[in-house]
């Protein structure tokens, strides 16, 4: 398809160098520390964003802070562009790399260094994925709370990148909200800590600054994050409705009750088919919308919420409710809602949205994305996170097909724009990367993204770190 | 200081900041001026107030979402949301006991100072709860930052910058924030008669557990009779916090006694009366004792901080008690601030910070009241600082060595 | 995933399946995680999406392999645990199959890995030879450390290690046990298989008993010989649908016969290989038919004594760590059956942690990739005595010798605990 999204044009100066480089950071670097045969460049031209590809100059893959900060250094003395990798699950293209950029890959940093059940904190490497934290102290009755759908796959490293959410952040927060601490590799090859196992900042909260700055601030080499103590009990129940606009209504409805289940997960239709193809967790099909609500504590307490949560239901004309039964049958249910984008992959090739509304303005902006992707002659499928109107339209196209894809992008655009517009904002928890960094100025005036450059800059004045990303390239402040 | 500027709009505001940025002049920020002890002295030539600009904007409780501007009075905040059975999550301490201080606390002075209370420990901190936030900077530009959605990850994290930043990169003219339904009821169990160390065994084992504790604190002798007008059982006081259905607290709390119970006293107290002990934790009463003994707030493991309190008590004299698990110490000392064994302790028992909430005006001269930084995070610091009040004109000093 | 194949290239029905294949990746990276290369080594291109794009890149192009290419295919263990992970249903078996084939076809190996490959497809499938080699290998053994300090030759360190101390005598005459008289509840094939009989000729001898007791008969066709796999994971194609081919008719024989009710194979690893035939031969208009329909009758012993519902023992006081092999999780997607006899026949069962990663055996990759294949051997012995056994079940050939290897508690197969249970001897490796 053709690109509608630049990339910085590539140093030519490093290009001109690349066997130096090459030759001069697999020093820096342990045996198959360093990627570079042009073939084997390949499967690192993008993440889970696959609209968008670049080769990178060299892959390097360390295995300790020092070999992080030592590759730094020297791309910082030279000029030569960085770009972070953790698991490469990105939805945004927040792993994309460029031309000229040696890429950074986390994978290699994969130890759980300290689980302190006292003060319910893990400390892990920036390559531990997401589920491997929490699957670490289940034995000791805990579990980490962001859960992001990719949480199988995806590194503590990236999520901190993108301050990722998940299903059951409605309760227990994002990424931010969870993280008490972390090495911090800056562009010069400087190594600081940021937190540990206390709570707040010293000074400026630099760590809420680095939290979901993609990649541009620096590269988190470890993490001290807060475990949580596993709930006595937890019960996902499936409410089936008529129509979207009945489920997101009662949404609304539960929110504003002043109940907060622990997830409250979304899906129309299509969604529901496709997930329900893989996971056969026994979604209702006979439904036009499906309502996955969470509830966690003792047995009565649970009870007690449900039946709050059933009353609204019934308001809101529910069609069925079916309370699942068992473990197994709770982990089926969440293994297809959290495999939903993958899923789709058996229909169609897709493009993942995920702009957060009010929740006021759920229903509205389900239909208008619905009008919007059938205006292109597109089909979509719905599944977020309802709780805190965090939508994941799949608008699904033929990328074999260039007109279909560059339609299914300018329906992303337009929908994106239209969760703006609704009062809320172009991402959630996926993050800027690629995708969204030309609308940017859609959400935010001249002096708001000129200020966030600005503090940017401070921690990298010469636009080293993932710099095709996040911010337009329009109007950057110089070094 | 000559001038007091209370700007009554964020555009008046940013017209009195760039006449400042442009004369050079120095501005001292503060909301309603209950926590101007707070850091270093600030030394500026006119004072910037935000009381001025007053009043809730956006309010929809099903969204769970407030939008005030910054110089709001807490109480009305508090009050609104009282009426629509919510509240703030985090727990703002009210600072005006322990300081001595009098005046209208505000929602930009809360945030600003990042101020958060016992629920802090489970629910987040007050930067936690705040979702966007409209500012001016040292430039005089209005710039606006986050959003008022709960999940929102477009561009870098202002809003968190800005949060505890204590008035030396912005000045806050709005913030939106997020809050949560108030508990149906609650209660309190109080272990009776512990140790520090066995107190922060306890407390961490009932956070290892899936009652949701929402807060944790310990008590010792020297401050209990300070508690509920010295109504707490005999002993120090381990005291947790249960809030939620009514259909779940009870239970939760007999989980507690009943594993507790085997090895001390164990008591309750439900409603007001848990309420009522767990806002003068907040407020810090035992030393809310109009003198400017100094006291320092500690956050540190909850592992370490009795560690650190035992540590000091061989070399200084020092009264404490803790919350947040045994991680913040709230801790008076009879004479000295003794700055350099109390940081030297902490560094020791694995990091943290502590700064100076109180102290006689000479002592605030010449003790940092900020945990002094590592030379490349206070570099670093600097920078940031250089990017938003790039002429240094917002509360010179209160931050010293940022 | 966008795809770029001309139409050209698009009539090779084998680029047609890969090319429809590869459309259906998202990637998600999903599989990484699982994926027992990608986890130890760490590196995108030794996990399954790192070699789908490079299969990808290199059919695209209608490249010949090069080194790098088949360095991270022959990293790959074709465990087939990205398979069971994957939300989007991507067939990575059958993409990974046309790529080894493409690598055979394309590329030269350097001549000690080509002599290698060459005298393993050569002696492995033929049980003779193998016996014969496995007496040479125990004179050899000594030998073992010097190969081992030459990485080319680490294969024959490796399998010099693996070569059991003690080679149990040859397998009993094979026409074995009819059933009880008067009881007849169905009649089935029994895979001799190659290695296996040689190795463990008891597991057989014990799936023999265990079914005559309860009333099948077994039968084990002429002609019928190793099921291919070892040489279809080397991408040596022409030979292992030689080996379909044979099968096949042995089978076929038996099918239009008396009839059979069932394939049954006691190695998972065969028997993925045996339900893929109707795959392999597809475009053989004189096969396919027949392929299909003997792959259809295929099951894995576990699979049919899952049928014939056992009786329930009562509890023994034996703690079973189960291993599912790749192939019987992942190949075959068979994973509660074995766990279900085990329980029934009295064994308490245990999951260890990580079931899902490869032991490291994987057919041949524990010759040819020793340091790959030992870290995941200890990992894979360090989470089953976690769960504190007495003994390890599992239900492949490969994973029983390369788990020996790695620890003292006995090893056995699924069928010797449940022969035993059900009346038979008790297995010799068992402490008295």
């Amino acid at each position: 398809m053709s690109e509608t999204i630049a990339f910085l044009k590539p140093r030519a100066d490093v290009l001109a160098r690349r066997s130096t480089i090459i030759a001069d950071l697999a020093d820096l670097l342990p045996p198959e520390g360093l990627v570079h045969e042009p073939r084997e460049l390949v499967p690192f031209e993008t993440d889970a964003f696959v609209s968008y590809r670049r080769l990178p100059l060299a892959v390097a893959l360390p295995t300790s802070t020092a070999e992080v900060a030592a590759v730094l250094r020297y791309c910082h003395r030279y000029g030569i562009p960085v770009v972070p990798r953790g698991a490469g699950t990105s939805l945004c293209g927040g792993a994309i790399p460029q031309e000229d950029a040696v890429v950074i890959g986390l994978s290699r940093l994969s130890r759980i260094l300290e689980i302190d059940p006292f003060n319910r904190t893990a400390t892990v490497q920036a390559g531990v994925t997401n589920l491997a934290i929490s699957d670490a102290v289940s034995p000791e009755g805990f579990f980490y709370a962001p859960d992001p759908s990719s949480q199988l796959a995806c590194t503590i490293g990236g999520n901190i990148g993108m301050n990722s959410g998940g299903a059951h952040c409605l309760k227990y927060g994002v990424t931010t909200n969870n993280l008490l601490g972390v090495t911090l590799v800056l562009v010069d090859g400087t190594v600081i800590e940021l937190g540990g196992k206390h709570l707040d900042a010293a000074g400026y909260d630099l760590l809420g600054l680095v939290c979901g700055s993609e990649g541009q601030l620096g590269i988190v080499t470890e993490a001290t994050v807060r475990i949580l103590a596993k709930p006595e009990g937890a019960r996902p129940v499936l409410f089936g409705f008529e129509t979207s606009e009945e489920a997101g209504a009662c949404v609304a409805d539960v929110i504003g009750s002043g109940i907060i289940p622990v997830a409250i997960e979304f899906m129309d239709k299509p969604a529901i088919e496709i997930c329900e193809a893989f996971a056969k967790a026994g979604y209702p099909l006979d439904v036009g919308a499906l309502l996955i609500v969470e509830v966690e504590g003792s047995e009565a307490e649970m009870d007690a919420m449900l039946s709050l949560i059933v009353e609204i239901a019934r308001r809101h004309g529910v069609r069925t409710v079916r309370e699942c039964q068992s473990a197994t049958e709770a982990a089926l249910i969440w293994k297809g809602r959290k495999s939903a984008f993958g899923a789709t992959g058996r229909i169609a090739d897709y493009i993942c949205m995920d702009g957060t509304v009010p929740l006021s303005q759920l229903s509205h902006v389900l239909k208008r994305t619905g009008e919007i992707v059938a205006g292109f002659g597109l089909r979509v499928a719905n599944v977020f996170h309802a709780g805190d109107g965090n939508m994941h339209p799949l608008i699904l196209f033929n990328a074999n097909d260039p007109v279909e894809a560059a339609k299914a992008e300018t329906a992303g655009n337009e929908i994106l724009k239209l969760c703006v517009d609704a009062g809320g904002c172009l991402t959630g928890e996926h993050g800027v990367g690629i995708e969204k960094r030309d609308l940017m100025r859609h959400q935010y005036s001249e002096a708001d993204l000129a200020q966030q450059m600005a503090v940017r800059a401070a921690f990298d004045p010469q636009w080293l770190m993932n710099p095709s990303k996040v911010f337009p390239l329009e109007g950057r402040p110089a070094a | 200081m000559s001038a007091i500027l209370v700007p009554v709009c964020e555009e008046e505001a940013a017209g009195m900041i760039r006449a400042a940025a442009a004369a050079g002049r120095r501005l001292a920020i503060s909301g309603g001026n209950t926590r101007s002890g707070f850091g270093s002295p600030v030394s500026a030539d006119a004072v910037l107030r935000s009381a001025g600009m007053s009043g809730i904007v956006a309010y929809d409780p099903a969204e769970m979402v407030m939008t005030a501007r910054a110089g709001t009075p807490l109480a009305e905040i508090e009050e609104t949301l009282l009426d629509n059975g919510q509240m703030l999550s985090f727990d703002p301490i009210d600072h005006r006991a322990i300081m001595g201080t009098d005046g209208e606390p505000t929602i930009g002075g809360v945030f600003a100072t990042n101020a958060s209370g016992p629920r802090r420990l489970s629910a987040g901190a007050a930067r936690d709860s705040l979702l966007g936030i409209r500012f001016v900077n040292g430039r005089g530009e209005v710039i606006r930052a986050g959003g008022r959605v709960m999940k929102n990850v477009t561009g870098l994290d202002l809003v968190k910058l800005l949060a505890g930043s204590h008035g030396t990169l912005g000045f806050l003219t709005e913030v939106t924030f997020r809050v949560l339904p108030r508990p149906k009821t609650e209660q309190t169990i109080i272990v009776s008669g512990l140790d520090d160390e066995a107190a922060a065994r306890v407390m961490a084992a009932a956070m290892g557990l899936s009652v949701e504790v929402s807060a944790a604190a310990h008590l010792p002798e020297s401050v209990r009779g300070r508690f509920l007008g010295g109504h707490l059982p005999e002993g120090a006081a381990t005291v947790l916090r249960l809030e939620g259905l009514a259909a779940s607290v009870p239970v939760r709390a007999a989980r507690l006694r009943e594993l507790f119970g085997r090895h001390a006293p164990v008591s309750a107290n439900e409603n007001e009366a848990s309420a009522h002990l767990w806002r003068q934790i907040r407020d810090v009463a035992p030393y809310a004792d109009s003198t400017s003994r100094p006291v320092w707030r500690v956050s540190v493991a909850p592992s370490a901080g009795f560690q650190v309190v035992a540590a000091l008590r061989l070399e200084a004299g020092i009264d404490a008690f803790y919350d947040w698990q045994g991680g913040l110490v709230w801790m008076r000392m009879e004479a000295d601030p003794e700055p350099d064994l109390l940081r030297r302790a902490i560094a020791h028992f694995g990091g943290g910070h502590a700064t100076l909430m109180r102290a006689s005006a000479q002592m605030r001269t010449t003790v940092p009241a900020f945990e002094p930084l590592s030379p490349a995070v206070a570099a670093l610091s600097a920078r940031v600082k250089q990017q938003l009040d790039p002429a240094g004109i917002f509360n010179p000093g209160k931050m010293a060595g940022l | 995933m966008q795809t770029s194949f001309t139409a050209e290239q698009l009539v090779d029905p084998q680029v047609a399946e890969s090319e429809k294949i590869l459309r259906r990746c998202v990637h998600c990276g999903f599989c990484t995680a699982t994926c027992p290369t990608y986890v130890t080594l760490g590196n995108e291109l030794d996990s399954p999406r790192g070699r789908i794009y490079l299969i990808k890149d290199m059919l695209e192009n209608g490249r010949p392999a090069d080194a790098e290419v088949v360095k991270h295919i022959d990293r790959c263990l074709s465990c087939l645990s990205c398979t069971t992970t994957c939300p989007s249903g991507v067939d990575y078996m059958h993409l990974v199959d046309h790529a080894r084939v493409h690598i055979e076809k394309t590329y030269t190996r350097p001549p000690l890995d080509r002599f290698t490959r060459a005298l393993l497809a050569a002696i492995l499938p033929y049980p003779a030879r193998f016996r014969a080699a496995l007496r040479l290998a125990g004179l050899a053994r000594p030998l073992a450390p010097v190969f081992a300090r030459v990485k080319a030759l680490s294969p024959f360190a490796a399998m010099l290690q693996l070569a059991p101390k003690a080679l149990p005598s040859a397998s009993p005459a094979s026409s074995g046990l009819l059933a009880e008289p008067g009881l007849r509840r169905g009649r089935v094939a029994l895979l001799e298989g190659c290695a296996q009989p040689v190795l463990d000729p008891g597991i057989n001898a014990a799936t023999r008993r265990l079914l005559a007791r309860f009333g099948v008969a077994v039968v084990s066709p002429k002609g019928e010989g190793c099921c291919g796999a070892l040489v279809h994971h080397m991408g040596r194609e022409a030979d292992a649908l030689d080996f379909a081919r044979r099968n096949v008719d042995a089978w076929m024989a038996e099918i239009e016969g008396e009839g059979i009710d069932a394939i049954l194979i006691t190695a998972s690893g065969c028997g993925t290989t045996i339900k893929d035939y109707g795959h392999m031969l597809r475009l053989d208009p004189a096969y396919a038919q027949k392929a299909a329909r003997v792959s259809a009758l295929a099951r894995d012993v576990t699979e049919y004594l899952a049928t014939l519902d056992l009786p329930r023992l009562a509890a023994r006081g034996l703690t079973v760590a189960y291993h599912s092999a790749c192939s019987m999780q992942h190949g075959q997607k068979i994973t509660l059956q074995p766990k279900a006899l085990l329980k029934a026949a009295g064994f308490a069962v245990k999951d260890p942690a990580e079931g899902h990663l490869c032991c490291g055996s994987a057919g041949t990759y524990n010759i040819l990739q020793p340091e790959i294949s030992a870290q995941l051997k200890q990992r894979k012995v360090r989470n089953l005595e976690a769960t504190q056994p007495d003994v390890v079940a599992t239900g492949n050939i490969g994973c029983i010798t390369q788990i020996r290897t790695g620890t003292e508690i006995p090893v056995l197969h699924t069928v010797e605990l449940l022969d035993w249970a059900y009346g038979g001897p008790k297995p010799a490796r068992l402490p008295a």
